[in-house]
């Protein structure tokens, strides 16, 4: 469980990014956070795993408030994926690259050689092990990705528009796989503004300029009118037409659970 | 004709020795003016290969290109003067946001005519001209770029092509890693262009729903082949188009759905939700 309260932040003389944010993420949720361009949501996600400090506010992860001493302690449990494939490639291999996160958590060379075969597997990047990252596409470098945090066994995963860089085929392998992680009981939390990717999350939060304009299950926030023209969500044609049915006045309870689902389509 | 391509074919040499074909047998004409071009394709299928064909900046290994009358081909010498046609046909590169590198705005936008030897005084009245057409206003010219928001060091990259004045206008995935806000502004500004000043724009993008909004033609590219080349409403209408692994644009693919739901038919198809609505209003 991630508690974050009351949390600012500014990037130095600039006005704040974040202000006094609030919420609570329970295990097991997949939770989309929303926004444009400078909402403050990739702040929040590098706040998170301690890798910015909070001007105010805290935040605490499965009971660990977080602070100088724990942080180590908060990112054995949060792991992190970031939006471009080739600025997290740390290894020369794909080998080294998925052993780089389990090194610094100090894993046995045994330990590390097994994760490595077992995550490699899952993310289905087994025979690639000795390749160099020039020979990987975008979608493959992300799951490499994937793989080193996975084999980190973290509780709970971030990704930050890890899928926003990549053509329609890699997005939709990385979507599987958050799919196949929430089956697994892991807590995920998706940074994004695919729509596609957020309508598939439990929960979503909306972050606008810094403060948090929504936070409530899915279905409802993209259902509700009223909800949705606070925030600048870009609604999928099928929800688009959904509202627009709605507006006319067109009782048709079938045509709108239909759209609903066409909605949930990748 | 201001490009056309007859029988174009480029091979990579990897580092092993081996050959791989980027593109195979292309041929392809492009008007002056007047077009907007989609270029969509997979990964790796040759898109970026064709269009750095289209002004020289690489030159086939068979076939040839013709480049406003001036004949590009494998035997032709170093020595032919290609800076004409560079600033005819204007080139911004994927992420572009990340070649800049002036002190202001104004001297970023004058380096490509400076490079083509507009005198410095002309190159400042054309850099006060581009930052205009792309949306922006004239303080943003003293300004560092390095301060400007992603879309704005976009528009400023575009601007630097503009300041060259082609008739060509050639983007490679010019909204990757926008939002939808920034995107929708991007595309608005290229059909300002597009239709302002009559110039041919020719996309690269993985966006399907971009093809559909604004292209009038589109280009795919599969294994470094040319499968197909016709408008969108008939890509749209190709069998083919899964077996080339795109997607249907979201507004497409609900379409079609909703016409077989109430066995009507909606063509062509529908640009925007409103048009569908009024299509659908009386049979739901």
């Amino acid at each position: 469980m991630i508690t974050v309260e009351h949390v600012s932040f500014d990037y130095h003389s600039q006005p704040d990014v974040l202000k006094d944010v609030s919420f609570t993420i329970d295990k097991g949720r997949w939770v989309s956070i929303l926004g444009h361009n400078g909402s403050g949501k990739s702040t929040l996600a590098k706040l998170i795993v301690g890798l910015l400090k909070a001007k105010e506010g805290s935040i605490t992860v499965d009971g660990i408030v977080l602070n100088e001493e724990t942080v180590y302690q908060v990112r054995k449990k949060v792991g992190i994926v970031f939006q471009n494939p080739d600025n997290q490639f740390v290894g020369v291999t794909v080998e080294d690259d998925i052993a780089f996160g389990m090194e610094n958590l100090c894993f046995t060379r045994e330990e590390i050689t097994k994760r490595i075969d077992k995550y490699a597997k899952q993310v289905g990047m087994e025979d690639y092990l000795s390749k160099e990252p020039h020979q990987l596409s975008g979608g493959q470098k992300q799951r490499v990705a994937i793989a080193g945090i996975l084999a980190m066994d973290t509780d709970i995963i971030i990704f930050d528009e890890a899928t926003s860089m990549l053509d329609p085929i890699g997005r939709d392998e990385i979507l599987a796989f958050m799919q196949q992680l929430k089956h697994q009981g892991k807590t995920i939390i998706t940074i994004t503004h695919d729509m596609k990717e957020a309508v598939l999350s439990d929960e979503i939060i909306d972050l606008k300029e810094g403060q948090l304009l929504t936070h409530d299950k899915t279905k409802k926030v993209l259902q509700d009118k009223v909800t949705l023209n606070k925030s600048n969500l870009e609604l999928l044609p099928s929800l688009k037409l959904y509202h627009k049915i709605k507006e006319a006045g067109i009782v048709n309870e079938e045509l709108r659970d239909y759209l609903w689902q066409l909605s949930l389509q990748k | 004709m201001a490009i056309k391509f007859t029988e174009v074919s480029y091979q990579y040499s990897s580092p092993d020795g081996s050959l791989f074909d980027a593109l195979k047998n292309i041929n392809l004409d492009i008007a002056k003016t007047g077009e907007f071009i989609a270029l969509i394709g997979e990964t790796g299928s040759g898109k970026s290969t064709l269009v750095q064909h289209m002004n020289a900046l690489m030159k086939p290994s068979s076939g040839q290109v013709e480049i406003y009358g001036i004949k590009i081909n494998h035997s032709k010498s170093k020595k032919q003067k290609l800076t004409p046609l560079r600033q005819k046909v204007g080139l911004v590169f994927q992420f572009p946001e990340y070649q800049l590198f002036e002190e202001t705005v104004m001297r970023d936008i004058m380096f490509g005519p400076r490079n083509f030897n507009i005198s410095k005084e002309e190159a400042k009245q054309r850099a006060r001209k581009a930052i205009i057409q792309v949306g922006l206003d004239e303080s943003y010219l003293e300004r560092s770029p390095f301060n400007l928001s992603g879309g704005e060091k976009k528009r400023v990259s575009i601007a630097g092509i503009l300041a060259m004045e082609p008739d060509i206008l050639v983007l490679d995935e010019p909204t990757s890693g926008l939002d939808p806000k920034g995107r929708d502004a991007l595309i608005d500004l290229f059909t300002l262009i597009h239709n302002t000043y009559h110039k041919t724009i020719i996309i690269i993008t993985h966006d399907m729903n971009i093809v559909h909004q604004v292209a009038s033609r589109v280009l795919v590219m599969r294994e470094g082949e040319l499968v197909f080349d016709g408008t969108s409403e008939a890509l749209f209408n190709n069998e083919s188009l899964n077996k080339w692994n795109l997607e249907e644009p979201d507004l497409i693919k609900m379409t079609k759905q909703l016409e077989q739901r109430y066995s009507i038919s909606m063509r062509p198809f529908p640009k925007n939700i409103d048009q569908l609505f009024h299509h659908i209003k009386d049979v739901i």
